[in-house]
């Protein structure tokens, strides 16, 4: 149909031509019946007649769905041009597809990460209940919650029409029918949790009222992936009975495979179990809950803060000496999952980041543009002379830049598609990223296709609107004879290129600071030896295990066992491992009172074996270690480090002194100081120093813990013997992470080595773009002022006089250029330092050394159109006309 | 362009009127029309070319003309206008509104003028 019709139009648009060219005619053969000479008088009937092609325009305008038609004319001949001039098109085409693709692959983590998806029914009704830290400066208020303040807020129904917690960092062992027992992390709920949600199970059933108290709670629902892995896919598996740790429990059902949680990886479901001493004071101070609620009807987000923050002063003065100064805190489920994976912020810098990268690429074809359109001018006239109005001649460039956006957002998806797979590919560092897929969604096709036009309008709108200025006289008869095409007309580009050397410069400094920063972080010294150390991690069982004694018993047998395996020299339990995160709690010093609640100190608490400072390699400073006497029956001791000392002895000899720690679970007893041992970072990843105590494992035994061999040979190497002796104690107890204390250490670098990749990336991408850009505007006017460059040499200049002009423009550009850049990075330290939790800004240092690397790039990319300069003929060039 | 102060533009639907009752005459192509009414009118009224031929073409799309190949005079091909019965009716009622308009504005400046 569009064929027929079209062809249709030609016939007539041919129609309207001949009539027209008869009009002229028949007036031409009357002028010349009245006696006028046949040239003159043609001459004189088409002067009559007027614009022809604009008559004929108008004409057709007329028939046509009025601007469509010309719009795709525009297109045609858009692409027309750039086929004509394949080298402008492919540099501005790759130049906007990297662009757009670096915005596009990064926005494709945007979408998955912060606009996660969201299980169940209404999840915009959805709230999480959290507790305040008043002692945390990461996140303090997104803190897990008490069972004592479950139990106290969920019976608020004004507000939530429903209130399920989740215990969510459970580890337990799996075992089936002969199978290997498996160590894996799961979730204890409350048996209101799924509903809460409003999703069901894919198989069987979700847990139901009642299944909460002991004796009915051996119940639990799979995840899917579980299932698949574990279960094969098996239907059948609803009602089987399995064993986690150690114990019979039937499986309920199996939830579908978009039943998750950003961040939050269990791999089943357990009913969570509340009994009466979750219901005492002591219990409070155990907060591993979250609690996830659903809004009442007409509830607003606001009325639930203002009902938690006084429920959260209500705890306060019921129990001040342990609720403090903790609160309460509300946010929405997608709000809340996005702050607590906490990877917002990166993403705002590395969105910034490819920004940017964007706006150079965008000003680079914006130089391309500008310099066609210069090469244009004539053409422009001409059209414009001949009817074009400014305005139509302004949408044609710009549907030529809108053309190469669109042919760059095409190779840019393409690029994307890549992208994603070397991003998905990088983003495998722990279980909850690895968990988050990262695909080209609908999103992120809409966010490429929203940067191709904001790119098409940011790179020809000025150049377009700068071409339709065109002075039709001028510019008709000025054949190129000016010496010089001066210094007003190429403003705009210096402009431009000072532009992306200054984004550019701010981008590789706030990399180089970000990078440097990373770096001193990974080469700082922990404070303890780190290689030749393999860790891994168990969990005793309450079944096996349930009383102190059994757990102290089986500690000294697993040191004793791994002690005998070749290659091993000691062997040490702890908590936790060294710079791995800490647990921290509240103390009181013998003969100081607190005067108020708020002066609480916190300490991180760590129990250890005697062997575990010889193991991890950190000195003793005074006094003594730990000894196989400190039992039990012994006296409580506790050693200390060098921060403890100085933040709460203000470095005064501690040996002797008396603490109380409030741990839960234990019943409170003063403990001497007799020892204190050099500082170790808090994490690995972190510069921080936590004031930290050290309590012996015979005194004070746990439940979950860290092995540390030390050992003569490679770690890894030893994980077999290691599993082998564990087995011979317990067949049926699984290893967590087995690992050597290096590969903890890289593990807990999290996404920081990606984030930094993909910074360095961006930032050398924005400075070869730069660099084109430059090497581009010093080539063009070079070109442009060949004919000068001749007169200068025919007058008598030395090539070395030309070359050195030609390198000083360049560099003139590039100095304004980096002079803006610096200026704009110098607040950028302080900047990362308030949006980075913990982070190490790198030194001033970072700032001569980029700025030299941008200089020499700048030369570089000035040098070869200045060497083409100096080798100017003058001879050709003045006849070059 | 220079204005030409003896001559004024023609209020709008005036070149169509003037087209339409031309052709109803005869049919003709482009450059007889413009001769016949510059004719008729005495010189008084000159087409315009640069408005002639998109009105010739607004009247074809709205099939109040037809066109058809043909030859000038001189024997070159040339397209012949002709007004179709719709044409016919749409001039009749333009031409009886104009006269209603004109009358109203006889009236009015003879008033003026007393």
């Amino acid at each position: 149909m569009i064929f027929l019709s079209k062809l249709f139009r030609r016939r007539r648009y041919d129609d309207l031509t001949v009539s027209i060219r008869e009009h002229i005619a028949e007036r031409a053969d009357e002028l010349v019946g009245e006696g006028m000479p046949r040239a003159e008088a043609e001459q004189t009937a088409r002067r009559a007649f007027g614009n022809v092609g604009l008559v004929e325009q108008r004409s057709r305008e007329v028939w046509q769905w009025p601007t469509a038609e010309s719009v795709f004319a525009d297109i045609r001949f858009a692409l027309r041009q750039l086929i004509k001039s394949p080298g402008f098109t492919i540099t501005a085409v790759v130049t906007l597809a990297l662009g757009i693709a670096v915005n596009a692959t990064m926005f494709s983590m945007v979408s998955a990460f912060l606009l996660p998806h969201l299980p169940g029914r209404d999840p915009q009704s959805m709230v999480v209940v959290s507790s305040v830290n008043p002692d945390s400066q990461f996140q303090p208020d997104a803190n897990p919650a008490s069972a004592p303040n479950y139990l106290a807020w969920s019976k608020d129904t004004r507000v939530f029409s429903a209130m399920a917690a989740a215990d969510e960092y459970r580890t337990g062992s799996l075992a089936g029918k002969g199978l290997q027992a498996e160590a894996l992390s799961y979730a204890a709920v409350s048996t209101n949790y799924f509903p809460v949600f409003g999703v069901s199970p894919a198989l069987g059933r979700a847990f139901v009222a009642g299944e909460d108290q002991p004796g009915r709670d051996h119940v639990l629902v799979l995840s899917h992936g579980l299932w698949e892995r574990r279960f094969g896919s098996d239907a059948s598996v609803v009602g089987r009975v399995v064993r986690l740790n150690r114990e019979d429990y039937v499986v309920a059902g199996v939830m579908p495979a978009d039943f998750r949680l950003l961040g939050f990886t269990p791999q089943l479901w357990t009913p969570l179990t509340l009994t009466a001493s979750d219901a005492t004071a002591d219990a409070r101070k155990n907060r591993s809950l979250y609690l996830f609620a659903r809004l009442a009807p007409g509830i607003k987000l606001e009325q639930a803060r203002v009902q938690m923050r006084m429920l959260g002063q209500q705890a306060q003065q019921d129990y001040p000496a342990i609720e403090g100064r903790w609160g309460a805190a509300v946010r929405t489920l997608p709000d809340f999952l996005i702050y607590n994976f906490g990877i917002g912020t990166a993403l705002a810098v590395i969105m910034t980041v490819v920004g940017f990268v964007l706006f150079i690429a965008c000003a680079n074809v914006a130089g391309l543009l500008l310099t066609r359109a210069v090469g244009r001018q004539k053409e422009l006239a001409i059209r414009m002379s001949l009817g074009a109005t400014r305005v139509r001649v302004v949408r044609q460039l710009l549907t030529e830049g809108v053309v190469i956006a669109l042919l760059g957002g095409g190779v840019g998806l393409f690029l994307t598609y890549f992208g994603i797979r070397v991003i998905s590919a990088g983003l495998s560092f722990n279980d909850a990223i690895a968990d988050v897929k990262i695909s080209l969604d609908t999103n992120v096709l809409i966010f490429a296709a929203v940067v191709s036009l904001v790119s098409a309008v940011l790179s020809s709108v000025a150049p377009a609107l700068k071409a339709s200025r065109t002075e039709i006289n001028t510019d008709l008869k000025s054949e190129g004879r000016g010496a010089s095409s001066g210094r007003a007309h190429n403003r705009m580009r210096v402009f431009l290129v000072g532009g992306e050397i200054a984004l550019a410069l701010f981008l590789l400094i706030g990399s180089c600071l970000l990078i440097r920063g990373v770096s001193l972080i990974e080469h700082q010294k922990l404070g303890f030896n780190h290689d030749h150390l393999l860790t891994a991690g168990l969990v005793l069982d309450k079944a096996r295990y349930a009383d102190s004694s059994k757990q102290i018993q089986f500690v000294r047998g697993l040191i004793e066992r791994a002690r005998q395996i070749p290659g091993v020299e000691k062997v040490a339990v702890a908590s936790d491992l060294p710079a791995s995160g800490l647990n921290s709690v509240t103390f009181h010093i013998k003969g100081q009172t607190e005067a108020h609640s708020n002066d609480q100190h916190t300490v991180a608490d760590v129990v250890v074996t005697p062997e575990y400072f010889e193991v991890a390699g950190v000195p003793l400073l005074r006094g003594r270690l730990f000894t196989g006497r400190d039992d039990a029956t012994a006296p409580h001791v506790v050693l200390v480090n060098q921060e403890f000392v100085h933040k709460y002895f203000q470095d005064r000899d501690p040996v002797g002194k008396q603490i109380q720690l409030d741990v839960a679970g234990a019943s409170p007893a003063w403990s001497e100081i007799v020892g204190v041992v050099s500082d170790v970072k808090s994490y690995s990843e972190d510069a921080r120093v936590d004031p930290e105590v050290f309590e012996a494992y015979l005194q004070r035994p746990v439940a979950s813990f860290a092995l540390m061999l030390r050992s003569t040979v490679e770690p890894k190497s030893l994980a077999s013997s290691l599993r082998q002796a564990i087995a011979q104690l317990d067949r049926e107890l699984p290893l967590l992470r087995v690992m050597s204390m290096d590969d903890v250490i890289e593990s807990q670098k999290n996404g920081d080595p990606l984030f930094t990749k993909l910074l360095g990336t961006f930032a050398i991408l924005a400075l070869i773009l730069s660099a084109i850009g430059i090497y581009g505007l010093i080539a063009y006017s070079v070109g442009q002022r060949t004919h000068e460059i001749g007169i200068r040499l025919a007058l008598g200049a030395k090539a070395s006089d030309i070359s050195r002009m030609i390198l000083r423009d360049g560099f003139k550009v590039a100095a304004i250029g980096s002079a803006i850049g610096l200026l704009m990075a110098l607040p950028l330290p302080k900047l990362f330092e308030s949006i980075f939790h913990g982070l190490v800004v790198g030194g001033p240092e970072v700032y001569p050394v980029v700025l030299s690397v941008m200089l020499i790039v700048a030369f570089c990319a000035t040098f070869g159109p200045a060497r083409r300069a100096m080798h100017v003929d003058p001879t050709t060039a003045l006849r070059n006309e | 362009m220079a204005k030409d102060s003896d001559r004024r533009d023609l209020f709008p639907g005036a070149l169509e009127l003037m087209i339409l009752q031309s052709l109803r005459l005869r049919p003709m192509h482009g450059y007889a029309l413009v001769k016949h009414i510059q004719q008729v009118s005495g010189d008084l009224l000159q087409v315009e070319e640069g408005s002639l031929y998109p009105a010739l073409q607004r009247l074809l799309r709205e099939r109040l003309l037809e066109s058809e190949a043909g030859t000038s005079a001189k024997g070159r091909p040339t397209r012949i206008y002709r007004v179709t019965d719709a044409g016919l009716r749409h001039l009749e009622q333009e031409v009886s509104s104009f006269e209603k308009m004109f009358a109203g504005i006889t009236r009015v400046l003879a008033v003026a003028k007393t």
